[in-house]
């Protein structure tokens, strides 16, 4: 039954939250023109950090879908400034949890007994919590420790009806003024993937099997027999998240190994795997001094289509610079047929996506480490978010991609790692 | 000043102190929930209406005669249950420490969730009792003689609950109204869950969650005025 007092609710915080940014940050971007340059930075900055604490309010007593989508925002279409982002990348971590009563009764309702039937031991205080749930530590009957991830109640229904408001309201559309249904549907469609824990748990063994070339990396293994759609448990994996880990100062030879490994994981998923972990938040790289690293949840996973991932590779060499023939088998590939392949506005982005690549991956001598802690990577990334997004060059397959792509770069800026792009890049990359 | 606090219960009090339960009262405790246990295996296979007291009788294995001498009716005999469920809900919440520890959303939360676990085996049973109740003239109506001691029972525990929220100045005075409010909050609930389809009753209990959360949230907020 639905009930009809939660909709209102809902709907209730969705125009709060709409009127509040449209009151600021939009109206704000639509004056940015007519702003000189150096007061632009400053008040942008203001209108964000406000913005952003009122967002993440909002999302915090909304819970699920609308944390996601801003989320997903802040990580794919760069329409927030950095510090922003960071504002809204603390989501993840800070949704209000369930007490040890829900959580029990829901974890009863999903698998059938209560935790303290089925584990040895098991924390009722989270010390996580996802956005569509929380984890908590446990002990096996067998003695094992694990992660158990226990999703909200009926998440899944209270995402459709936000996504079917969003849609009633052009809520979407008017927040981001950039963003197309169909990219909207895409990220509907991840999300309502994340509420599946099964779904999750037969990515986490995909990639448990076909990341296991990679021996620093670990991905945590499933209990069938505890798991169900809104319960997972898995093994436990070692390692600090991005923040904690460079509070302990790691060394630099600890750092360029992580970035290494990094990197690396970027292109084996992408060139040998065929399948990327698409939620580049921090928090989900366990990281070790070592070069050990931990690759956690697993709810949003893309599986690449062959042709895409070629076009990447095709895309990545920057041969379609002189070649006309190339250029026009990428644009078709990532619109299909609809735009015409020498639309200016493609051109124009075509050309910004390879003077990022230049500095990002130089083609010339390639055994050279880039200095990842240089401010031009970060914002020449900024610069073509921004390109991009004001000339609509976003398409679905690519959005979760691109979101792989940059979240890898802001890792290795975060840790301030040296790395061989080029060269890692090219150790998997088939021939164009 | 609370009407439900200082009506002492007549039964459980002042029995346990004046003598202890005789060897015949025990007895007497015994057909009865044999009988229960009878009854409610009969009404989940076919319904309160669908039984009949000799099939009743026949699966206690007593006289039917027997039968009319503890339970009248049927109706009786839902009485009885819901007395057994709300002695277990009070027992329970005296010894769950933690619980008491816990702020008013939670343990409202559990509390009702309690009640929802202990009724869910017999999901059926407790639809027609509900529909029943809706009746005037039932022994089952919350407005029924019958009821009033059950009734009142659950609302004195939930004023107490209600009274250590108050006093822990985590909700403004309620008073007894306030335990009337959680009475039909429950059955609300209840009422949600008999039509909750979602696997593990996955709705009701973040309705349970976020109403709880709310309320408390509007009264610590508007306080309520006399």
């Amino acid at each position: 039954m639905k009930s009809p007092r939660q909709s209102i609710g809902r709907a209730a915080r969705l125009a709060h939250l709409g009127a509040g940014i449209a009151g600021s940050y939009l109206a704000y971007q639509l004056q940015r023109p007519f702003l000189d340059e150096s007061q632009n930075a400053e008040r942008r900055r203001a209108l964000g950090r406000k913005n952003a604490r009122q967002i993440r309010e909002d999302l915090q007593v909304m819970r699920g879908p609308i944390m996601k989508l801003g989320q997903a925002m802040s990580m794919q279409t760069h329409i927030f400034d950095a510090d922003v982002v960071e504002e809204l990348a603390g989501l993840q971590m800070q949704a209000p949890p369930m007490h040890p009563s829900l959580m029990r009764a829901q974890f009863k309702g999903a698998l059938g007994k209560f935790p303290e039937e089925v584990f040895r031991a098991f924390e009722p205080e989270p010390f996580a919590a996802a956005s569509l749930g929380q984890v908590h530590w446990a002990v096996t009957k067998r003695g094992e420790e694990v992660a158990v991830k226990i999703q909200y109640p009926a998440i899944r229904e209270a995402i459709e009806t936000d996504f079917k408001m969003l849609r009633a309201a052009g809520f979407a559309a008017r927040l981001t003024g950039h963003l197309q249904e169909s990219v909207v549907a895409e990220v509907e469609r991840g999300i309502l993937e994340e509420t599946d824990y099964l779904k999750e748990a037969r990515n986490l063994e995909f990639f448990g099997e076909r990341l296991a070339p990679l021996d620093y990396l670990s991905v945590p293994k499933v209990y069938r027999e505890l798991s169900c759609e809104q319960v997972l448990t898995m093994s436990r994996v070692r390692g600090l998240r991005m923040q904690e880990f460079l509070k302990t100062n790691p060394s630099q030879e600890s750092r360029d190994r992580l970035g290494v490994g990094l990197t690396r994981l970027f292109f084996f998923q992408l060139f040998r795997v065929g399948a990327l972990h698409a939620d580049p938040h921090p928090g989900n790289f366990l990281l070790n001094p070592d070069g050990r690293i931990g690759l956690v949840d697993f709810g949003c996973v893309k599986y690449l289509k062959p042709e895409v991932v070629r076009c990447y590779a095709q895309f990545w060499s920057r041969e379609w610079a002189h070649d006309t023939a190339l250029y026009a088998e990428i644009i078709r590939v990532i619109f299909g047929a609809n735009v015409p392949t020498d639309a200016p506005r493609v051109r124009r982005c075509m050309n910004e996506i390879r003077r990022f690549y230049d500095e990002f991956h130089p083609l010339g001598n390639t055994s050279v480490a880039l200095e990842l802690a240089d401010p031009k990577f970060m914002d020449g990334l900024n610069q073509l978010a921004k390109t991009l997004l004001k000339n609509k060059f976003l398409s679905p397959d690519f959005v979760f991609l691109s979101r792989a792509e940059s979240g890898m770069c802001n890792l290795l800026h975060a840790l301030k790692a040296r790395v061989p792009t080029t060269q890692i890049a090219r150790e998997w990359m088939p021939p164009v | 000043m609370s009407i439900l606090i200082f009506m002492k219960p007549s039964d459980e009090k002042k029995k346990s102190k004046a003598r202890p339960a005789g060897k015949r009262d025990r007895n007497k405790e015994r057909t009865k929930e044999k009988i229960l246990a009878a009854a409610l295996e009969l009404f989940r296979e076919n319904g309160l209406t669908g039984t009949t007291t000799k099939q009743i009788s026949e699966k206690a294995g007593i006289a039917e005669g027997t039968l009319f001498n503890y339970f009248k009716t049927k109706e009786d005999l839902a009485l009885f249950f819901f007395q057994k469920e709300t002695n277990d809900l009070v027992q329970w919440y005296g010894r769950e420490a933690q619980l008491q520890r816990a702020p008013l959303p939670e343990k409202l939360f559990a509390i009702i969730h309690r009640q929802l676990e202990y009724i869910s085996p017999y999901e059926d049973f407790i639809g027609e009792v509900f529909f029943r109740s809706l009746q005037p003239q039932s022994k089952l109506s919350p407005l029924s003689l019958e009821s009033q001691e059950l009734r009142l029972k659950y609302l004195r525990f939930v004023r107490e609950v209600l009274a250590e929220a108050e006093e822990k100045e985590e909700i403004p005075l309620v008073g007894d109204l306030g335990a009337y409010a959680v009475g039909l909050f429950y059955i609300g609930i209840v009422t949600h869950w008999l039509h909750d389809p979602s696997r593990g009753k996955q709705k009701t209990l973040a309705l349970l969650d976020r109403s709880l959360k709310l309320a408390t949230r509007v009264l610590k907020k508007g306080g309520w005025d006399w």
